[in-house]
């Protein structure tokens, strides 16, 4: 048996720890690691750049809170790069990255809260949108 | 009674970021975005193995140019010496405008390492300068 949980965010300046906490059209789901779950069996990632910033970057999520209980874990899973288009020409597509962490087997602990925090490094690209799922098991 | 108490293995995930911006340089992956001075990628406690390095990267375009990205695992926390990845390659006709987006790539490994011992992570870029690129490791232990 497993269980999901997604969040989503944007993350809007080069190195800055920006907390996923939005799902869409529910503002605050929770974060509470469900019961009986004691994994993270996969982790489903993904982010896009609007590219209004002339650069390029790592695109990372911060893992961490109360239920991780091997301490913060960080894992990288996109980059994004953008030359600001030279006007009137079209701009190319940014297409978003996805990558799936499949048997990611991070521990944690039921009934306590989890963080997640996007974020990118390297050199500005403009916004970000993340949006992180984690696949709950036993 | 033959009873033998089975350990579920777990997962630890430690990154590392950092910028290429010369070619055939090595060039250490020392910070983590909002962290400029994370300290040492040190092997955590109890970790058996290096399971699998995640890599990620993107490039700023800025040369018309073509070259190939690797990384460069060493340090005291690698019994068996330095260990190379390449990961990517990268080209451009000209530099006028563009946008690239990539998937990290994960790659599976079995490399023994040794506890509580530094692991230091490098990447490079070879054949031409293509410009400035940024780079994201994780590497995935075994505990």
């Amino acid at each position: 048996m497993s269980q999901t949980i997604t969040v989503e965010g944007d993350v809007n300046a080069v190195d800055t720890r920006t907390l996923l906490t939005g799902q869409g059209s529910v503002t605050a789901p929770s974060l509470v690691v469900p019961a009986g779950m004691t994994k993270i069996k996969q982790v489903i990632l993904t982010a896009a750049a609007d590219g209004l910033a002339a650069g390029e970057a790592v695109n990372f999520v911060r893992l961490g809170g109360n239920a991780v209980l091997g301490g913060e874990q960080v894992i990288v899973f996109g980059g994004e790069d953008s030359q600001t288009v030279q006007a009137g020409s079209d701009a190319a597509p940014s297409l978003g990255s996805l990558f799936i962490l499949a048997d990611a087997d991070i521990d944690v602990r039921p009934s306590d809260t989890i963080s997640i925090a996007g974020e990118y490094g390297g050199v500005d690209v403009g916004d970000m949108a993340f949006a992180v799922t984690l696949v709950y098991g036993k | 009674m033959n009873q033998r108490k089975v350990r579920k293995m777990s997962k630890l995930y430690r990154s590392r970021e950092g910028q290429i911006t010369a070619v055939d340089t090595k060039s250490q992956l020392a910070t983590l975005g909002s962290e400029s001075a994370p300290g040492p990628l040190l092997v955590p406690a109890g970790a058996k193995k290096l399971n699998a390095v995640i890599i990620a990267f993107a490039t700023d375009q800025s040369v018309a140019a073509d070259g190939s990205f690797f990384i460069r695992l060493e340090g005291p926390g690698l019994p068996g010496g330095p260990e190379t990845l390449a990961f990517g390659s990268q080209g451009v006709a000209v530099a006028t405008g563009g946008h690239g987006s990539r998937s990290a790539i994960r790659f599976p490994l079995d490399i023994p390492v040794t506890a509580a011992n530094e692991i230091l992570i490098f990447a490079e870029n070879a054949g031409e300068d293509t410009g400035t690129e940024t780079v994201g490791v994780t590497l995935e232990f075994l505990v």
